[in-house]
């Protein structure tokens, strides 16, 4: 079945009752994956939400009579009359929604850490009454547990429509210590600085922010198609103010993305020379910070506005700035001796390999283009003002014009996501965004999209 | 290169486990072929009161636990050194321990303690110094240390890093450039303060 994407990982250091355990939480989140196809619909950039026939002016108008039709957690439907209603994700989903809460209580029962055990029951009570949330807010105030666990109706990206309604998704995964406690040091250093913040605009602190990297088992739902490598949630600026913020690397999604799409890209797109300077190993690393950088990078960029100005659009540049001001972050460990130069090199390069990697999954998978269309502004970006100088599908980056194009880039979707309007923004993506810019490196990078 | 590299010996050998003693330690962030030139060149270690304690107190550890370890508890040797792993892990251990005390012994040779400058001298960047800057709109607020004790992630800047390069000798209100080969950036000093000894 699609829709669920399954890691291989080391299970030995479970007990045979958290085995039982793991095994039941893998159920519940293959479950899941059925509740994110039925919403899935990639002909219409309202997916499944909305009914198809209603345009964007006729949803709008129904929302101003009942705000519930833009409630992220409700399907849009019509009634015998032709009228616009919203139906709960819980309750059409009623039967469906029954057996994954069934397991997650029975997960909750063999639990031996009671505050995970109280976690696993909330997840199953706001599957059922769409108090989503209680167990957001449960999620928050727990200590990084040994399993990484969400499920229920999360990201919105898949609808283009509004960027306002939930997919299901659901992930599974196993702490990694060591590497919680790297990803630890390097986001109290990075957010060690205070940034100053553009007059007029609605920021939003966040009061806390954890980082846990995770062994990854399984994927499921929207997550199983994006493939994500790192996550930031909730999503909800005021829950994020008022309890602070998860974040996750999935290292095991990021590993399998760097051999097959990072590493790969690197080999084909740079000039044989510049090869040579870096290892796979100091590429990874390079990899899996720009990660971190980015999903840390995120907490700093919240305004309570900003998702209202930019609609649709607003994805592409949280995306895009997550990863900018991420990387930007690295001059001041650099200056600060927390890094090498090379390293930050390797993080450059490592940017731009993922800006390839974002335009290659579009083209199999469209959902994913917001992300290929902020990649696209960062390359046309460096390309223009000289950072990377390309002959025949083949680049040569100038680090120091690239530091400077990252920090001018940087000032310019701070603008946009702290004040600038949807007029603005659109401008902003019909200027830099075409992906004309990576056409050059197709013949190149056909080989490679095959394999992944 | 990675600033720190958080070494631990975990003691291995069985009647030894009472000890069983874990030590972490801080390690100078050059690596061995750098550590040779810097003995040979007798370089001076910065440290404060606090950094020397701690550094004394590992000297102190490492010592005992080489006497220890070398006081009847050298493994017997089989037929031939080459076939036993036991053996072969104990030289092991004993050669890491041993260039961990050399170093140490070079570093307490060479030891200069961080001290704060005289009042009227208070206004000017120095090692110790705990700066208030502002560079590229933000604002970041850190101690400069010896490369030792440095720990950016508990704001605690190397005095060899660029930025601690920079500002070393400026004042406040002065701008400081920091230069890198990738990144050129200027820096302004808002606040100096020393800690009371």
């Amino acid at each position: 079945m699609k829709a669920i994407k399954k890691f291989q990982i080391d299970t030995k250091e479970l007990s045979p009752k958290e085995k039982v355990l793991f095994n039941k939480l893998i159920s519940a989140a293959k479950l899941i994956a059925l509740l994110y196809l039925k919403q899935k619909n990639n002909k219409y950039p309202g997916a499944n939400f909305y009914p198809h026939d209603a345009t964007r002016e006729e949803i709008e108008k129904a929302a101003k009579k009942n705000p519930v039709i833009l409630n992220p957690y409700t399907f849009v439907e019509r009634n015998k009359s032709g009228k616009l209603i919203a139906i709960p994700f819980h309750l059409k989903f009623k039967k469906e929604l029954k057996p994954i809460a069934k397991l997650l209580r029975e997960a909750a029962e063999l639990s031996q850490n009671k505050n995970f055990s109280w976690y696993l029951k909330n997840q199953a009570n706001s599957l059922l009454n769409g108090d989503y949330e209680k167990s957001e807010i449960a999620w928050l105030k727990t200590e990084l547990f040994k399993f990484g666990f969400i499920i229920g109706p999360i990201e919105r990206y898949l609808d283009k429509l509004f960027f306002k309604k939930c997919a299901y998704q659901a992930w599974l995964g196993i702490l990694d210590e060591k590497k919680t406690k790297e990803a630890e040091r390097l986001k109290k250093m990075f957010l060690a600085s205070r940034r100053k913040i553009l007059p007029g605009s609605e920021k939003v602190d966040v009061s806390k922010l954890w980082v846990r990297v995770d062994k990854t088992v399984i994927f499921s739902g929207l997550i199983a198609d994006f493939m994500f490598t790192g996550t930031n949630l909730p999503n909800d600026v005021n829950l994020m103010k008022k309890y602070g913020s998860n974040l996750t690397i999935f290292e095991t999604s990021l590993d399998l993305k760097f051999r097959n799409d990072h590493f790969p890209i690197f080999k084909v797109i740079f000039d044989k020379d510049l090869q040579k300077f870096y290892s796979k190993d100091e590429l990874y690393r390079a990899s899996l910070r720009c990660i971190l950088l980015h999903e840390i990078a995120h907490s700093l960029i919240r305004y309570r506005d900003a998702e209202e100005r930019l609609g649709d659009l607003f994805p592409i540049f949280d995306e895009l700035y997550g990863y900018i001001l991420g990387t930007k972050g690295c001059g001041t460990l650099l200056l600060k001796g927390a890094m090498s130069q090379k390293e930050l090199e390797a993080i450059l390069i490592m940017h731009i390999c993922r800006n390839f990697t974002w335009w290659l999954d579009s083209l199999k998978n469209p959902d994913v283009n917001h992300y290929a269309i902020g990649a696209a502004i960062a390359q046309n970006f460096f390309l223009r003002e000289g950072a990377i100088k390309e002959k025949g599908g083949i680049s040569w980056p100038n680090f120091t014009k690239l530091f400077i194009c990252i920090d001018e880039l940087s000032h310019l979707l701070e603008y946009h996501i702290a004040l600038g309007s949807h007029e603005e923004a659109k401008k902003f993506v019909n200027e830099y965004g075409s992906f004309d810019v990576f056409k050059s490196f197709y013949p190149k990078l056909v080989k490679i999209s095959r394999k992944i | 290169m990675v600033l720190y590299r958080h070494c631990c010996f975990i003691w291995k050998n069985n009647s030894l486990r009472g000890l069983a003693k874990i030590i972490h330690f801080k390690t100078n962030p050059l690596t061995t072929g750098d550590f040779s030139k810097i003995m040979a060149e007798e370089k001076k270690f910065y440290l404060t009161k606090e950094g020397l304690e701690r550094i004394k107190k590992e000297y102190q550890d490492l010592k005992y636990l080489k006497f220890a370890k070398t006081k009847g508890e050298i493994p017997k040797i089989w037929h031939s050194e080459d076939i036993n792993p036991e053996y072969l892990s104990f030289r092991e251990d004993l050669s890491f321990l041993e260039t961990r005390i050399a170093e140490l012994e070079n570093i307490l040779k060479n030891v200069e303690l961080i001290k704060p400058p005289p009042k009227e001298r208070q206004n000017i960047v120095d090692l110790g110094a705990t700066v208030l800057v502002e560079i590229d709109g933000e604002i970041d607020e850190f101690t400069i240390v010896g490369t030792l004790e440095a720990d950016p992630s508990n704001k605690k800047i190397s005095n060899e890093s660029p930025i601690g390069q920079a500002l070393l000798g400026k004042r406040v209100g002065e701008m400081a450039v920091i230069k890198t080969p990738i990144i050129n950036h200027s820096c302004k000093i808002r606040k100096i303060k020393y800690k009371r000894i």
